[in-house]
């Protein structure tokens, strides 16, 4: 083979393997979409069809009754959980990064222990802990336990970015005479805005996808997340599959139109925090 | 970035000499508590209270009617002989041991390959590669649910695909017995985890010239030995934080389970989250469900001190301006 054939077999092999990797990575998706449309009566025959064999939107009926309000409580869960991660973090990361704590080392190393410390550890315990405090079956409760996804992170990536943040504009506006809080307020925080926003979309986005706090810490009907919403029909023997497939749609599109609008700030976010790693 | 002593010092109304001065410093140190203080009462109550208060769990005697009081009778080691002499907790350890590794080695093989591919110019590839990730938008339990749906015996895409080609022969019944159930979240977990390594190694891959790639791809009796012996060197740091941090997510894996098979049948599936959940809050064994937690904290603080040796770096103190 010539140099250029090799290199133009090489592209084409290249474009086939990452066109496979899309396919797979999307797929599921793909299948949940298909499926929603679907009448579950198709969805249990033999076959696997890869469009609606009989096209409907009786799954959407009957599901948009019963998730409509569980999609409205991971919203709220999720927008207490970002906004919990904001009121601890932002701080949190600015002292950590711009400020001479005797503690910084220490702080930030129990942070990226906390990282570690399984889910399902923090949930045993914070159930008696809430039960005792009163706190089961509260949105406070579930907003506080969720926050341990998201209030590291945060912290880590936030500090990041103030890392890059000059220390020049900091001192100008204290020589200026802004009090500390004011230099953190109309300073510091409205050239976060990216990093804030990151942070944000992905405490929003842990609120809104977690299953194990709120299966430990909601125990009654009163607050139910899109995530407790499928999993009540895992136990059915007859699986409802198209309504199950509907609810899922449910479960996804809300946090992709979130990121997508986010997308922009994200990256910048990121990329001037570049601590994913 | 930081000022040199010499520079404060010129700097007179930062470091007038006498009180006025100390007080500056001491109300900027107080400021700077007042901004750790949410975070700092956060970590204690939201990780350590968790922490502690599973360890003093696992070393009493719980029931159904100690829940409402915050103790229990103390039980010594009762709760540990328990769990390790309880077939399904320790076939759950061993399981969730065989499930962490199984699911590494497929994310980072197939993760390595995709970074790597990614470096190469191709048309499509950075479309491709933002799509990679959108497996990541699924809540967890979701996605355990999408692949109950594919995996399902009739109807199931999965099964649908090996008929097609023709390597196998009958629907196989995925969700039936541990062992293939066992494989079923394995696959779900790579899925879910390949695009977290493709973007991690993705990244450090940029620092390896285009030419030792695209011959690591090409070259059929070399390729090998210049992957090994060139590329993964370079990009060895980035690897063993990724394998670091891909175990200690895997080994937590719970909602995943849930979603695919609900740790059935038989128990067959269980790992030690889903076994440490059912005790605590179906059998409510708080103290056994503590135990078996324990051993899962074990298994992920023995990262701890590795995790902090890699990220040194972030560690350093604050880059602020001192006074």
């Amino acid at each position: 083979m010539t140099r250029i054939d090799r290199s133009r077999s090489l592209r084409l092999l290249c474009m086939l393997v990452a066109a496979v990797a899309v396919v797979v990575a999307l797929f599921p998706l793909y299948a949940v979409v298909v499926g929603s449309f679907e009448s579950t009566y198709n969805l249990f025959s033999a076959t696997y069809h890869l469009l609606p064999v009989s096209p409907t939107l009786a799954n959407y009926r009957t599901v948009i009754g019963a998730q409509s309000g569980h999609v409205l409580t991971s919203l709220i869960v999720g927008l207490g959980t970002a906004l919990l991660a904001l009121v601890v973090a932002v701080p949190a990361a600015y002292a950590l990064a711009k400020y001479q704590l005797r503690v910084t080392v220490l702080v930030v190393s129990a942070l990226l222990v906390a990282q570690i410390i399984p889910s399902i550890v923090i949930a045993s315990s914070l159930f008696l802990v809430f039960h005792w405090m009163h706190l089961l079956n509260s949105y406070v409760g579930l907003v506080l336990a969720d926050g341990t996804y998201a209030v590291p992170f945060s912290v880590l990536v936030l500090r990041a970015f103030f890392f890059s943040l000059p220390n020049e504009v900091i001192q100008a506006a204290t020589v200026d005479g802004a009090s500390e809080w004011q230099t953190f307020r109309m300073i510091v925080l409205p050239l976060a805005r990216s990093a804030v926003i990151t942070v944000a979309v992905f405490a929003f986005l842990n609120g809104w996808g977690d299953f194990i706090f709120a299966v430990t810490v909601l125990n009654g009907a009163s607050i139910e997340p899109i995530t407790l919403g499928i999993y009540s029909y895992l136990g059915n023997y007859s699986q409802d599959w198209g309504a199950v497939m509907a609810s899922v749609v449910f479960a996804v599109v809300p946090a992709a139109v979130m990121l997508a609008l986010a997308q922009r700030y994200i990256t910048s976010g990121l990329t001037a925090g570049s601590v994913v790693g | 970035m930081g000022e040199t002593p010499a520079s404060r010092r010129v700097d007179g109304r930062r470091a007038r000499p006498g009180s006025k001065g100390l007080t500056a410093q001491r109300r900027r140190q107080l400021a700077g508590w007042l901004f750790l203080a949410p975070a700092v009462a956060y970590i204690l109550f939201a990780f350590g209270l968790p922490v502690v208060y599973n360890v003093m769990l696992s070393f009493e005697q719980s029931s159904p009617a100690t829940i409402s009081s915050f103790t229990a009778p103390f039980a010594g080691f009762a709760n540990y002989r328990a769990v390790f002499s309880d077939p399904t907790s320790v076939q759950a350890i061993v399981r969730t041991l065989e499930f962490t590794v199984g699911s590494l080695v497929g994310q980072f093989v197939i993760g390595f390959a995709l970074a790597l591919l990614f470096t190469l110019r191709f048309p499509g590839r950075r479309i491709a590669r933002s799509l990679i990730i959108i497996p990541w938008l699924v809540p967890l339990l979701v996605t355990g649910v999408i692949f109950k749906f594919l995996f399902q015996l009739e109807g199931g895409a999965v099964n649908q695909v090996l008929l097609a080609t023709g390597i196998v022969h009958h629907p196989v019944d995925w969700l039936d017995t541990p062992t293939l159930g066992l494989v079923s979240i394995l696959v779900a977990n790579i899925w879910l985890g390949v695009p977290f390594f493709v973007m991690l190694l993705y990244s450090a891959l940029q620092d390896v010239p285009r030419e030792v790639k695209e011959a690591a791809f090409m070259d059929g009796a070399g390729a090998f030995t210049r992957l090994r012996f060139i590329i993964v060197p370079i990009v060895r740091p980035v690897i063993e934080v990724t394998l670091l941090l891909g175990f200690v997510f895997t080994v937590k894996v719970f909602d995943l389970v849930i979603g695919l098979t609900g740790g059935g049948p038989a128990n067959g599936t269980q790992l030690i989250t889903t076994w440490s959940y059912n005790l605590s809050f179906q059998q409510f064994s708080f103290g056994l469900g503590a135990a078996l937690n324990n051993v899962l904290l074990m298994l992920a603080v023995i990262c701890a001190p590795l995790y902090l040796w890699f990220s040194r770096e972030s560690l350093r103190a604050s880059s602020g301006i001192a006074r």
